[in-house]
């Protein structure tokens, strides 16, 4: 090969490769709009893009997993959490963790509520962008993992190994162990109930620790500050997951205004089998 | 120093070692944070850190490869600089859009994009300085009606630069789109002209420092830009993965950033080669050790390390955690900060006189306190990173409580970066120590003949 020859192929290769690329690049802007649901993009959510650039998040966080590695991904944080929680989070996130305990914390932004209310329905836009499924697992902002069931009970351990179903979304038969299908439910649902709480004691997320919420939830159905429908423990625990608001647990970090920061959407989107199976899983945390 | 005019280069080496030192604080200042709690979180949060540690580190390798360029490019085409005025306004330009922009993100003031954040003023700013510096150095080489191949691809590469920034400039109203378009700059920068550029230096240090000959070294470097383009055009892939867009991009990134790392084994042997075929012809070792450790370590940072996360099914673990910052290190240092120290090593003995032509000891401790801090570092990032994807990503622990276990790599990286900043530091002092001066023709004449002398030990 001579130094010709070696300049053509420079050339070549790249106007090859260059070419190739920009015949993509078209084709991916005529499919944009149905992988980014473009008919979305409202007002509001250009709006909070902007405020997310305003104040600099990329350079804590990753949206997308892209940015930097100080802070949680954000990509699907708005399934996860829903809007109550990341308005009144966003308000101030020093309610909600501890710097010493975490050694990090989010500076408070100063954002208006209109502001972090476009904000949200940003993120909520980014959530639903169609992008190959990433992550392939939910990134968790807290929570100790696989000791998220360290303090299974020794029949709660048998109930679910003598059943012990693949973990995944394919459907199941009917007959399985109840407490085995509810605790399935709990981890694969969307957004994750394990992305909010815990069953370790005392180890609170964004939600409530469910260590011992079965002997919780009868005091509290018995106690006459309850002004919730229930009667039995069950029944505290499909309405907690069902209508979250009709009881609240106390905290600045748990509710505002009445409403609790649990997502409202479970009634909708669970069938009345998946909450019965739930509470009877949550029913065995004694 | 041939040519009066390339005492230019002096002003600009000068400025990026300052802001190359001050890069530095900022990155010790973000390790910090890591480590937490941070007693400045309403002062200067990480975010502000963060950004300035980048934007400082864009400003100064690109300070450096402006002035590299106008030492490199009287030599090459034999003549003076069109214009030394134009070249001081433009540094002059130059280095006030750098402050001010890093005095602006001090108080927030930046687009929020990563990497991209200069605001449009400074990014308009930046532009003229592009042309400005184009249009000088392009009337040089039109003057001297002498144009090599080796200037040619820095040229081109620098051309290129300019023309793949100013997709930066546009605002998109889909964030996806926008994320499409970011990485036409960063991605198709340094994977792809900014090796131009690389090669460009590379070629002209390998011809002056060894006895190759021109033609056969030239004919290579358009073979390893030819490996860089086909494979890193298409590459850009490996960051559309998970971003919104069409699927197809996924078995493009795989098979095309695949190859990649073939133009970084090139450009390792093409300096080897070099070296070891044609001998030492020029006393200064100091300047082929930066030269050569360019290559290799781009090997390891950009080659290795970007080859070790860029399949899909690898990534799709990885994308987004400290090991990307591993790999950001490792690949910048390597083919980007070494490549401009290398340049400044070969043009300080001849701008400043007074020192030793092979390089004192001192640049000597600089240049292997640096690898080693950065070697350390590289490692740092890659364990903590690895631990990450392990608890959060696979094991599904949350993100705060993985940070708080792999606490004892983030003390390892503040410890070798420590040790990486007195290395740098080192540089600083000795670049520093001896005063400019400018006098034309003071180059010793090679007094080696290549046919006796052994190459340089590398270690
Ligand atoms: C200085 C770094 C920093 C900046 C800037 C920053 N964050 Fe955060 N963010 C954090 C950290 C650290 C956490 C982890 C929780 C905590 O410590 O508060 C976090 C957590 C979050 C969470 C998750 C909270 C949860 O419990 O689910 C959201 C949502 C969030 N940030 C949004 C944002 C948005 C939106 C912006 C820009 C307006 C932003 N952050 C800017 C550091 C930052
Ligand atoms: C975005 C975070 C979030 C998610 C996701 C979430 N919760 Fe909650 N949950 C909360 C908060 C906050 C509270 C406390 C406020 C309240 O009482 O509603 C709570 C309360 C509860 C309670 C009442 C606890 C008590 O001590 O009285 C139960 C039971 C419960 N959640 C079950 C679930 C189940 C089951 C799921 C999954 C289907 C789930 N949660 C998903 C945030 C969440
Ligand atoms: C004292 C030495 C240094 C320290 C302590 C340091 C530290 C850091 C930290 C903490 C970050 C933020 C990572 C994050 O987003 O969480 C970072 C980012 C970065 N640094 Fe450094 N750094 C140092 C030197 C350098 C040098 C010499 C270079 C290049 C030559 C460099 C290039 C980068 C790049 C490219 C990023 C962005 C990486 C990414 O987003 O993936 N740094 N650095
Ligand atoms: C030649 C010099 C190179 C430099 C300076 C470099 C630098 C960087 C930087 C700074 C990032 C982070 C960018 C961001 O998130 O904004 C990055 C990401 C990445 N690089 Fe490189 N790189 C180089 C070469 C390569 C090569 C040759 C490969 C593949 C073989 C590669 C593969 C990757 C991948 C896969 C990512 C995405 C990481 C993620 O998913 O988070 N890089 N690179
Ligand atoms: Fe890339």
């Amino acid at each position: 090969m001579n130094k010709r020859q070696a300049r053509l192929f420079a050339i070549g290769s790249t106007v090859v490769a260059a070419v190739a690329f920009l015949a993509l690049t078209i084709d991916s802007h005529r499919q944009f709009p149905a992988l980014t649901n473009a008919q979305n993009i409202t007002p509001a959510v250009t709006h909070g893009k902007n405020v997310w650039h305003k104040n600099n998040c990329i350079n804590c966080h990753t949206l997308f997993g892209e940015g930097a590695y100080y802070a949680p991904d954000l990509t699907k944080i708005a399934q996860q959490r829903g809007a109550p929680y990341l308005q009144a989070y966003l308000r101030d996130p020093s309610k909600f963790y501890d710097e010493q305990r975490h050694r990090r914390l989010m500076p408070k932004q100063d954002m208006t509520d209109a502001e972090i209310a476009d904000l949200v329905a940003f993120l909520d836009w980014v959530s639903k962008v169609d992008n190959q499924g990433w992550p392939p697992r939910p990134i968790l902002v807290t929570g100790a993992g696989v000791a998220i069931t360290g303090t299974r009970s020794a029949d709660q351990a048998a109930a679910v190994s003598r059943s012990a179903p693949p973990p995944g979304p394919e459907s199941l038969p009917s007959d399985k162990d109840p407490m085995a299908l509810g605790e399935i439910v709990f981890r694969t649902v969307s957004p994750a109930c394990t992305a909010c709480h815990s069953l370790v004691p005392g180890a609170n997320m964004a939600g409530p620790s469910l260590a011992g919420v079965a002997t919780r939830a009868q005091q509290i159905v018995s106690s006459p500050e309850y002004k919730g429908k229930a009667k039995d423990v069950e029944g505290y625990l499909s309405e907690s997951i069902t209508s979250p608001s009709a009881h609240l647990v106390p905290g600045a970090m748990y509710s505002a205004n009445g409403v609790s920061f649990m997502p409202a959407t479970f009634g909708k989107d669970l069938t009345p089998d998946q909450v019965a199976h739930l509470s009877a899983y949550l029913a065995s945390f004694k | 120093m041939r040519y009066r005019s390339q005492s230019v280069a002096y002003g600009y080496f000068a400025v990026a070692m300052v802001l190359f030192g001050l890069q530095l604080v900022f990155g010790l200042l973000s390790a910090a944070k890591y480590l937490g709690p941070d007693s400045l979180l309403y002062i200067l949060p990480f975010d502000v850190t963060k950004v300035v540690h980048t934007n400082l580190l864009i400003v100064w390798v690109l300070t450096g490869f402006m002035g590299a360029t106008y030492w490199m490019v009287p030599d090459e085409s034999r003549t003076e600089l069109h214009s030394v005025k134009i070249a001081y306004i433009q540094l002059i330009l130059w280095t006030l859009m750098g402050v001010s922009a890093v005095v602006g993100y001090l108080f927030r003031y930046g687009t929020g994009n990563k990497l991209l954040e200069q605001p449009l003023p400074h990014k308009i700013v930046i532009v003229i300085c592009m042309l400005l510096f184009l249009y000088n150095v392009g009337m040089t080489i039109w003057k001297s009606r002498r144009f090599t191949t080796t200037e040619g691809v820095l040229v081109l590469g620098l051309g290129l630069a300019a023309l793949l920034y100013l997709p930066a400039l546009l605002e998109y109203e889909n964030y996806t789109v926008s994320i499409f378009y970011r990485w036409w700059t960063i991605h198709l920068w340094v994977e792809g002209v900014w090796e131009m550029i690389q090669g460009g230096f590379l070629a002209y240090l390998l011809i002056r420092l060894s006895g190759a000959d021109r033609e056969v070294m030239e004919k290579w470097l358009y073979v390893i830009v030819g490996l860089v383009l086909i494979a890193g055009i298409l590459g850009t892939a490996h960051h559309y993965y998970w971003v919104g867009v069409p699927a197809y991009w996924l078995p493009i990134g795989g098979i095309f950033s695949a190859l990649e790392p073939l133009a970084l084994i090139g450009m390792a042997i093409y300096a080897y080669s070099a070296m070891r075929r044609s001998g030492l012809a020029h006393p200064n070792t100091l300047a082929l050790h930066w030269t050569i450790g360019s290559t290799v370590f781009t090997l390891f940072g950009a080659g290795l390390l970007g080859l070790a996360h860029t399949f899909p099914d690898v990534n799709k673990w990885t994308h987004g955690t400290l090991i990307t910052a591993m790999h950001g290190h490792a690949a910048f240092y390597g083919a980007y900060a070494m490549i401009v120290l290398a340049m400044i090593t070969f043009a300080l003995p001849t701008m400043t006189p007074g020192r030793s032509e092979r390089g004192s000891s001192i640049g000597y401790w600089a240049f292997w306190m640096q690898l080693g801090g950065m070697f350390g570092m590289t490692l740092s990032f890659a364990t903590a990173g690895i631990a990450q994807v392990y608890l959060e990503r696979i094991l599904g622990m949350g993100y705060l409580d993985v940070q708080l276990k792999i606490q004892v790599h983030f003390l390892m990286l503040l410890a070798t970066a420590s040790l990486f900043s007195v290395g740098v530091g080192l540089f600083i002092f000795d670049f520093f120590r001896y005063a400019p001066r400018f006098d034309v023709g003071n180059e010793k004449q090679p007094t080696l003949r290549p046919d006796t002398v052994r190459p340089a030990p590398i270690s």
